[in-house]
């Protein structure tokens, strides 16, 4: 069967000169030649070339794929998809609520979305993942680096050395507890100094910035093979001033939502965004919603809101494709370390601080 | 194999099956009915904007393609919709030479009138009806999902499309036993629910898993990925080649607004074209090979009226013919958890309006007591 000509990924001019004249199958043009198609439609031999070369990969991308061999990887039954799924660790947050609403922490390959009124915790979180995302697999980590793109330039380095600091000692804590080979051999490399230094960070400054950068992530990414997190602090600032046309944003904001999951399945990192909120007007009230209008909603796959109840922080789990909604107070809190019960798993499981006494510095 | 409905409400259909992306070709022949049925054999590809090329049929050769092109008839149409008479003193051509090319060129080229009678029996052996897993949701589309009708599911964030996706995946592959091809293209496709469902409807552990084996997910995550893997799907099942294809009956596509939306708007109808090349495709799959298709959508706030309506416009609005509008809650977080309802939008067999309302649980979709229809 034959692809149409409108389907295959040409050039709007020249798609439009094509159906003009009457070529309707990816076939006839393959059978028309360069010469032929450069004096038909009258573009140059060069363009002709490259046109008829895009349309022979496409071809040959089917036919491959029609004979059974090895084409996209991205296609897969429901049983392979979910035995990859559950040997798929998480990226925990270090606090045991969060980690449960969201079925076991951060997940990968999928998009995180964190919308919260100023001051409520975002960039904290954010920087508690990306030092969590570096915890070694013994610990129940998953062992990678992190990529931590700033818009609002609110990332503070000594805090993120604090939330180093603290997850080292916890983790040499463990260490001490169990007393494993491994353990003691993971925490030669697990320092202060290599977390940080695996937490490559960019700074945007407008969104024409950030929309660059995350075009040019996937370069970056393949570099760095061992990314396992993308941080976006503030994917809402950018778009919300200065823009006069808002369907461009619209159709700018669904780009990137659709670069962002392509970089999340194809790297198998997790990516978390930030968002911020917006008061919307109802009948007789008016609402906190997350920012950047309703087709926003749709990017990403999980949705985390946090807001005040009096003095009391309070996240909820609003869209997520398996787990219910639900909603849990959290702290954040700043403390030296001296003193963790062991209340810790086996070294298999993650790492599960209990949620009463053992608190970490950064959340809990 | 699914339920076949006794009686068309309508009656026998008055319009012959159209084979979407086939343009008609007005023939002002006394004897032809006006009514046209292309070509059935999907191997020929009736597409009569075929270039005109030497070969095509007995008679057309290289220099009468040359004189024609020189008076701008360059594809079948052209030619056939020409007046023979001027074309043969133009290119000095014989005018019977003509008319013999043309009758051979639309003998190969143009549609056959069918009977009502006809069709509407084909249209009962083909048309099965799919149980979507939720009762409710059910009786909203008229005993189920129809093969052969694209629906659409639409909804603001957090409404539960991916939830009744999964459900409709879970209760074909499972109760029915067909496979189903899922396209996912917001990464929201989730087998651990999908699972968690399947688990809530049977008990054994081996049917399961195999349930499990008939769901085909491709991530397709733009818009030209996706017109390739429906072509694929195409290919397979036309070719029934593999036990992979199967015996399809659902194919399901979350979203097709996040592919489109970032091509639409603005000064460029590139977007529209692409996304017509897409509702054509969606509309061939069905209607030829007999499947249902499930499209999930966003929704957008109308101007002036400040309701909710499915996303990408008016010209998609024409592409489903089923619609129903998934409504949250407002502000989650402050309020309980308040039901969600299903409403109907757009319907060829039951009243617009019409509501029920879905709990999606922590096993499957699970109804409650139906909204009367509302006028």
């Amino acid at each position: 069967m034959q692809r149409d000509v409108g389907s295959l990924p040409l050039s709007p001019a020249l798609r439009a000169r094509l159906l003009a004249a009457g070529f309707q199958t990816a076939q006839e043009l393959l059978e028309t030649g360069p010469c032929g198609l450069s004096k038909e439609i009258g573009i140059s031999k060069e363009e002709a070339l490259e046109a008829l070369q895009v349309v022979r990969q496409e071809c040959a991308g089917d036919a491959a794929k029609a004979a059974g061999g090895s084409g996209s990887t991205r296609k897969c039954t429901a049983l392979e998809l979910l035995e990859e799924e559950q040997a798929q660790g998480f990226i925990i947050t270090f606090c045991s609520a969060l980690d449960n609403i969201l079925g076991g922490g951060v997940q990968l390959t999928k998009i995180t979305e964190i919308c919260g009124a100023p001051g409520v915790g975002k960039t904290q979180l954010c920087m508690q993942l990306a030092v969590d995302v570096q915890i070694p697999e013994c610990f129940g980590g998953v062992a990678g680096e992190a990529v931590f793109i700033d818009t609002e330039g609110s990332f503070m380095v000594d805090r993120a050395a604090d939330i180093a600091t603290a997850c080292v000692r916890h983790c040499q804590l463990i260490a001490e507890a169990h007393q494993e080979d491994d353990h003691l051999k993971a925490l030669e490399t697990f320092s202060l100094e290599s977390i940080l230094s695996h937490i490559y960070y960019f700074r945007c400054r407008d969104y024409i910035e950030l929309l660059a950068q995350v075009y040019l992530l996937p370069d970056f990414l393949s570099e760095h093979s061992k990314v396992r997190l993308v941080v976006i602090d503030g994917i809402a600032f950018p778009f919300r001033h200065d823009f006069e046309d808002l369907s461009l944003r619209t159709r700018l904001l669904n780009g990137l939502a659709q670069q962002l999951i392509i970089i999340a399945n194809d790297h198998k990192s997790a990516v978390v965004l930030t968002n911020q909120m917006t008061t919307r007007f109802g009948q007789n009230q008016s609402v906190l919603v997350p920012a950047l209008g309703e087709s926003w909603g749709h990017a990403a796959t999980v949705r985390l809101i946090f807001h005040w109840d009096n003095t009391q922080r309070l996240a909820t789990l609003y869209k997520s494709p398996s787990q219910k909604e639900s909603t849990i107070p959290y702290n954040i809190t700043v403390r030296k370390w001296d003193h963790i019960p062991r209340l810790f798993r086996s070294c298999d499981a993650a790492v599960q601080p209990s949620l009463c006494s053992c608190q970490t510095d950064g959340f809990s | 194999m699914g339920m076949l409905r006794d009686a068309c409400p309508h009656g026998a259909p008055r319009y012959p099956r159209v084979h979407y992306g086939t343009p008609w070709v007005p023939i002002p022949f006394p004897h032809r009915s006006l009514c046209f049925h292309p070509c059935s054999a999907p191997s020929r590809g009736a597409e009569a904007m075929v270039v005109l090329r030497a070969g095509l049929c007995p008679g057309l050769t290289e220099e009468m393609i040359q004189l024609l092109r020189a008076n701008n008839i360059r594809t079948v149409v052209d030619f056939v919709s020409s007046d023979l008479e001027d074309v043969a003193q133009n290119c000095s051509l014989s005018y019977k030479a003509l008319v013999a090319v043309r009758r051979v060129l639309l003998a190969q080229f143009s549609a056959f009138p069918t009977n009502g009678a006809d069709l509407y029996e084909e249209l009962k052996s083909s048309t099965a009806i799919l149980p979507t897993g939720s009762s409710s949701l059910d009786q909203l589309l008229d005993a189920g999902l129809y093969t052969g009708e694209v629906t659409e599911l639409a909804g603001a964030p957090g409404s539960g499309k991916t939830q009744v996706c999964l459900s409709i995946a879970a209760s074909v592959s499972l109760g029915l036993r067909q496979h189903v091809v899922f396209l996912d293209s917001t990464g929201g496709f989730t087998a651990s629910r999908l699972y968690q469902m399947l688990q809530a409807r049977v008990e054994d552990k081996e049917e399961q898993l195999e349930a499990l084996q008939r769901v085909q997910v491709v991530r397709v995550f733009d818009v030209y990925e996706m017109l390739r893997a429906l072509h694929e799907v195409r290919d397979c099942l036309s070719q029934q080649v593999g036990s992979s294809a199967g015996p399809l009956k659902a194919v399901l596509i979350d979203s097709v607004s996040a592919v489109l939306s970032p091509l639409l708007g603005g000064r460029q109808s590139e977007g529209l074209a692409i996304m017509m090349q897409l509702a054509q495709e969606l509309k061939t799959l069905a209607k030829e090979f007999s499947v249902a298709v499930v499209v999930t959508n966003q929704v957008t706030r109308d101007s002036s009226t400040g309701a909710l309506k499915s996303a990408l416009g008016r010209s998609w609005s024409f592409v489903p013919s089923t619609r129903v509008l998934l409504q949250g809650r407002a502000a989650p977080w402050e309020e309980g958890t308040a039901p969600l309802t299903a409403c109907l939008a757009k319907s060829p067999r039951q009243p617009t309006g019409m509501q029920v309302q879905l709990d999606i649980d922590s096993d499957c979709v699970q109804e409650q007591r139906p909204v009367t229809p509302t006028p």
